[in-house]
């Protein structure tokens, strides 16, 4: 459960963006409203659906709803739903303002400590001003973020990524564990459990953002080479410099994840941490073919997502698919309606070495205390991640 | 001074027949937002002054809630967000308990035959 009586605070590093005593007040307030939302008013939704909604439609067709749009259709009018849809996105815009606050007040002094890099720096940082921003990126802000990961607005400017590790760590209500890592966490925990003789030498983690997910992975597999690409460059700037001030080793590049330049057969793990839903039907199975083309034999790759729609309640797909419409995420629904078998093949894998399983989160099984409620919508506060990979 | 974007690229959505309840609603939220941000002020001088009087504004910016007084304040937080919301609280609880029969019909149970 998202618990109030515990919350959790975000562990400091150079890179966060200060808070004065009301910013930080500001910021909490938001993560008890979207704790709030979750506990006390996103449940009625389904209240509304078996009462009112789920009843008229079968009323009207003499059957039950077959699908998210037919209940989305009717859902849309209910009071309750667009009550909750409503505080909802409310929650999420404010909860980008009142990071942004801190980060506007700072912007050339957190820039220039950001910017500065270490004397002796343990990995790196490769940029490319040449490089396109995808049109999927670009198309509208990702999770509401006003300039989404990309946009830049002073020199160098890693105000993107100040902003977003913040917001992170109140979009999730803190239950990505003080480092905003539990994905990366869950997968490299699953990895050691569930293949315990696999210890990979060259890990990628694609469209990493800041690195928060790319972390556990230098912890688990202290002997690995870890590489991490974005094509957003504030991300990259502060990625850079949160690992460094962590002391931990990892190599970021701006790059597509669609083509990258890095030599055929170099990894034996790549990663991605709810990356591919931000992508685009064409993106998603280049990036899938590029794995292929990257890994060596004997090596994987392991994508977190949210669960696929198939075989889900029409009612629960549709609560599933709130982001899609109202968190600017376009390309969510039908990733989540894609063949996965399919995808893996037609980017050169063998099918039969394709898995798809429901992890449990590592944060979780520390704290061993959340609930099994969805935000939205979106992630945060499922207690299990979805992944979705295949061994070459 | 650069100026960070504001809006998120992207229509927003609207959710109510009337797209001026969305931004009441907006409105509303945010201000509740700004009276827990002087609530936790307020306990944050309570807090130094329970130690010494008299005390400086930059005390309060250093001052750093204890996991105790983050619970508390989460806990105060989350009722105050109960009277704020309490129209969606109690229409929640009229659809869970069933209590949805028009009112009428009460006037007609005590005129008629009540």
């Amino acid at each position: 459960m998202s618990d109030s009586s515990n919350p959790i605070r975000q562990a400091e590093h150079k890179a966060l963006p200060p808070t004065t005593h009301d910013e930080f007040a500001r910021q909490e307030f938001v993560r008890s409203y979207k704790q709030y939302l979750v506990k006390n008013v996103h449940g009625a939704n389904q209240l509304a659906y078996d009462k009112r909604v789920k009843p008229k439609i079968k009323r009207e067709k003499q059957r039950d709803p077959k699908d998210r749009f037919e209940v989305r259709d009717e859902m849309v009018h209910d009071p309750h739903y667009q009550m909750f849809s409503a505080l909802l996105r409310t929650s999420q815009e404010m909860m980008w303002s009142s990071c942004q606050i801190p980060v506007q007040r700072n912007l050339e002094s957190m820039n220039k400590i950001i910017n500065k890099t270490p004397k002796k720096p343990l990995g790196s940082l490769r940029l490319d001003p040449t490089l396109a921003t995808p049109r999927y990126h670009t198309a509208v802000d990702i999770h509401c973020q006003p300039g989404g990961y990309h946009s830049e607005f002073a020199d160098n400017d890693a105000s993107a990524g100040m902003v977003y590790d913040r917001g992170v760590h109140l979009y999730a209500m803190g239950q990505m564990g003080p480092h905003n890592n539990d994905i990366g966490a869950s997968i490299a925990l699953w990895l050691t459990e569930n293949h315990p003789k696999f210890k990979p030498l060259k890990i990628l983690d694609l469209g990493c953002a800041v690195g928060n997910s790319t972390v556990p992975y230098v912890d688990t597999f202290p002997n690995a080479e870890v590489h991490a690409v974005d094509v957003a460059a504030p991300m990259l700037r502060y990625g850079h410099a949160r690992a460094e001030d962590m002391g931990k080793t990892i190599h970021f590049t701006q790059q597509n994840a669609e083509s990258m330049d890095f030599e055929d057969e170099s990894f034996d793990l790549i990663v991605s941490h709810i990356l591919l839903h931000e992508t685009s039907d064409k993106a998603i199975r280049n990036i899938i073919k590029e794995c292929g083309r990257l890994l060596k034999k004997g090596g994987m790759m392991v994508h977190a997502e949210t669960p696929q729609y198939k075989g889900m309640d029409p009612f629960d797909a549709f609560m599933l698919d709130w982001d899609t419409r109202n968190n600017n995420e376009p390309f969510w629904a039908r990733s989540h309606e894609i063949d996965l078998k399919q995808l893996s093949e037609q980017g050169g894998f063998d099918p039969n070495k394709e898995f798809e399983s429901m992890i449990p989160s590592a944060f979780q099984i520390t704290e061993a205390k959340r609930s099994l409620t969805f935000q939205g919508g979106d992630f945060g506060g499922g207690g299990f991640w979805f992944i979705y990979g295949n061994e070459k | 001074m650069a100026k960070l974007q504001r809006k998120a690229k992207g229509e927003r959505p609207t959710f109510f027949q009337d797209s001026n309840v969305d931004k009441v609603i907006a409105m509303v939220m945010g201000l509740a937002g700004e009276v827990a941000v002087m609530h936790d002020r307020m306990g944050t001088m309570e807090h130094l002054l329970e130690k010494k009087a008299g005390i400086k504004r930059s005390e309060i910016e250093k001052y750093k809630p204890s996991p105790k007084v983050m619970a508390e304040r989460a806990a105060w937080r989350e009722q105050f967000l109960g009277e704020v919301l309490r129209i969606v609280e109690i229409e929640q609880e009229a659809l869970a308990t069933g209590d949805t029969q028009p009112y009428d019909s009460a006037v007609a149970l005590v005129e008629w035959d009540g």
